[in-house]
């Protein structure tokens, strides 16, 4: 897998691209969540 | 020539913009909420820039990307963990807890907020003594990585660099507090992330793609080194070997030691508490993610392929062109492999990298001396003027990271990184998941917690794990032996030993002792 033998490496190889997509994908789906009841002031 | 011009020109206007957000800092900074945690209304993106710049210091790129290059992408695993730990864990489960228990507690520093959450004044001072003993040794480390870069790159002598480093940055961070020192980072994560783009995108397109990159270094495993493969080296793309000494040291220390240390974090949890609501975090996790992921991704993965470079074209290993010297790889492969200008604007990456965490640095140790330990510990909350005796706390602590970076012997330096990191973990992580998730932890579990770690976590360092305990010599000189134990034991991080037990005693103790007051619990977590 991608030039790789190893699968303790292209598995996390992959996990951090994942990983980087998933964080944009969770704060683009909350973008507007949770708002109402957290304001400080 | 023709490349020092601009680089001079471009380090000018660097430190012109720099300057210009400091100023803007200087002018919205009106109250003790603006100095300590920039008014608690930044925005997402600032803040998950922010973040990562202050997260991601000189050492990261050019000392674990060295790393890569001499041991291979088993260290993408730290990526992952930065990514899902020290990202979505931290901004989604620590970070909207701390923010909210912060404003309920009208907390303005990490200790503190710990402090109020307990009730208890020693709390908030010994963590802010910690910080202000320990944190000057990481500060040194990353004031020294980036004076050195100033010295090679721009010609200047190596103590003039120090010192120009240290008053550039101690001159926004004192006028303009953390306003001035998050919209810095900002701006100098932003231009690492333009950085490390390119840096990722040329190696590939330089290498055949990614898939033939990768071949290339697969195939380089029979050039391992002898001595490193008796040591676990089994090459570049695939794990050292089960419970060998490289093995150890990557997953404990650099795996789960960096990995798991930077949830306790103090001068990075305090930016939770900068933000208006927990939207705005959740939201500054679309850009800390990819952020985090070209920072230390790409330099790891661009470490690892240096080699498959160096082969092609000298004949020779990443480690061997750098003499053997881990943090000569990165500076080697940029120098040769990258187009001129790159080179310049890549030095200016670094720059920021350093300058970033350490104006994070001395704005948190400043808040541990001046608010923490002196005020509110010392002084028992008497004085009014937070803002000046944090100032003159920045000022003192930036004059003892300077003097630790004169007179350390360069072994300690090396090690500081990991000894401020695993002393974290071991000391404020149990405590700190405690006070926001854990309703019936108590004063005296979080106090024994506290001592425990710091305390364990100390011994084990210096009396254990070979590669600080030899550092230090202190066990030698008291023992006459480098180590007190053998064998494995001593490749085992102090983390993996201090924080579990501190986990233990703050459970057992916690359980054994009176909660606090229902009213005191309905005041830290709301309602």
């Amino acid at each position: 897998m991608l030039g790789i033998d190893d699968p303790q490496i292209w598995v996390v190889y992959i996990l951090c691209v994942l990983s980087a997509i998933g964080c944009m994908i969770y704060g683009a789906l909350n973008w507007n969540k949770g708002a109402e009841d957290e304001e400080v002031e | 020539m023709a490349s020092s011009i601009v680089l001079g020109i471009a380090v000018l206007i660097y430190l012109m913009i720099t300057f210009y957000l400091g100023w803007m800092g200087y002018k919205q900074t009106k109250s003790t909420d603006d100095f300590m945690v920039a008014g608690r209304k930044v925005n997402p993106f600032v803040l998950a820039l922010s973040y990562g710049a202050a997260f991601i210091s000189t050492s990261a790129i050019i000392g674990f990307g060295g790393y890569a290059g001499a041991f291979g992408m088993g260290i993408l695993w730290l990526v992952f963990m930065n990514i899902f730990v020290g990202i979505f864990i931290a901004f989604v489960v620590f970070g909207s807890r701390t923010r909210r228990m912060g404003v309920n507690l009208k907390a303005v520093t990490f200790p503190e907020l710990i402090g109020k959450r307990f009730q208890s004044r020693f709390i908030q001072g010994f963590s802010g003594l910690l910080i202000a003993v320990f944190m000057p040794l990481y500060a040194s480390s990353v004031l020294i990585g980036g004076a050195r870069f100033m010295e090679t790159a721009l010609g200047i002598d190596y103590n003039t660099a120090v010192l120009l480093l240290t008053i550039i940055t101690a001159a926004y961070v004192i006028t303009g507090g953390l306003i001035a020192v998050m919209y810095t980072d900002a701006m100098q994560g932003t231009l690492m992330f333009v950085g490390m783009t390119i840096l990722m995108v040329y190696t590939y397109v330089n290498l055949g793609g990614v898939t033939s990159a990768h071949l290339a270094l697969t195939n380089l495993a029979s050039m391992v080194p002898e001595a490193m493969a008796q040591q676990g080296h089994t090459g570049w793309t695939s794990m050292p070997a089960f419970g060998s000494p490289i093995w150890w040291t990557l997953v404990s220390t650099i795996i789960l030691g960096v990995g798991i240390g930077v949830l306790a974090q103090p001068q990075l949890a305090v930016r939770f508490m900068t933000v208006k609501n927990t939207t705005s975090l959740k939201r500054a996790v679309l850009s800390g993610g990819p952020f985090i992921f070209m920072m230390v991704g790409v330099a790891y993965v661009v470490g690892a392929l240096s080699n498959v470079y160096f082969i092609n074209t000298r004949g020779m290993l990443s480690m061997d062109v750098a003499g053997g010297n881990i943090d000569k790889i990165m500076p080697e492969y940029i120098n040769s492999a990258m187009p001129d200008i790159f080179v310049v604007f890549f030095m200016l990456t670094l720059l920021a990298a350093a300058m970033s965490t350490l104006s994070s640095l001395f704005h948190n140790m400043g808040t541990a001396i001046g608010h923490d330990l002196y005020r509110e510990s010392i002084m028992r909350g008497k004085i009014g003027h937070t803002i000046s005796i944090t100032k003159l706390g920045i000022a003192i602590t930036i004059v003892i990271s300077v003097i630790l970076a004169y007179t350390l012997p360069i072994g300690i330096i090396a090690r500081a990184t990991a000894i401020f990191f695993g002393l974290t973990a071991a000391a404020f992580l149990p405590m700190y998941a405690g006070a926001i998730f854990w309703k019936r932890m108590t004063k005296e579990g979080a106090i024994a917690s506290l001592l425990v770690g710091t305390f364990s976590s100390l011994f084990w360092l210096t009396f254990v794990h070979a590669k600080e305990a030899t550092a230090l010599g202190i066990s030698q000189a008291i023992f006459g032996q480098a180590t007190l134990l053998t064998g494995t034991w001593t490749l085992v991080d102090p983390i993996l030993v201090a924080t579990p037990l501190s986990v233990f005693v703050a459970i057992t103790v916690s359980l054994l002792t009176k909660p606090a007051s229902e009213e005191h619990i309905k005041k830290c977590f709301g309602n």
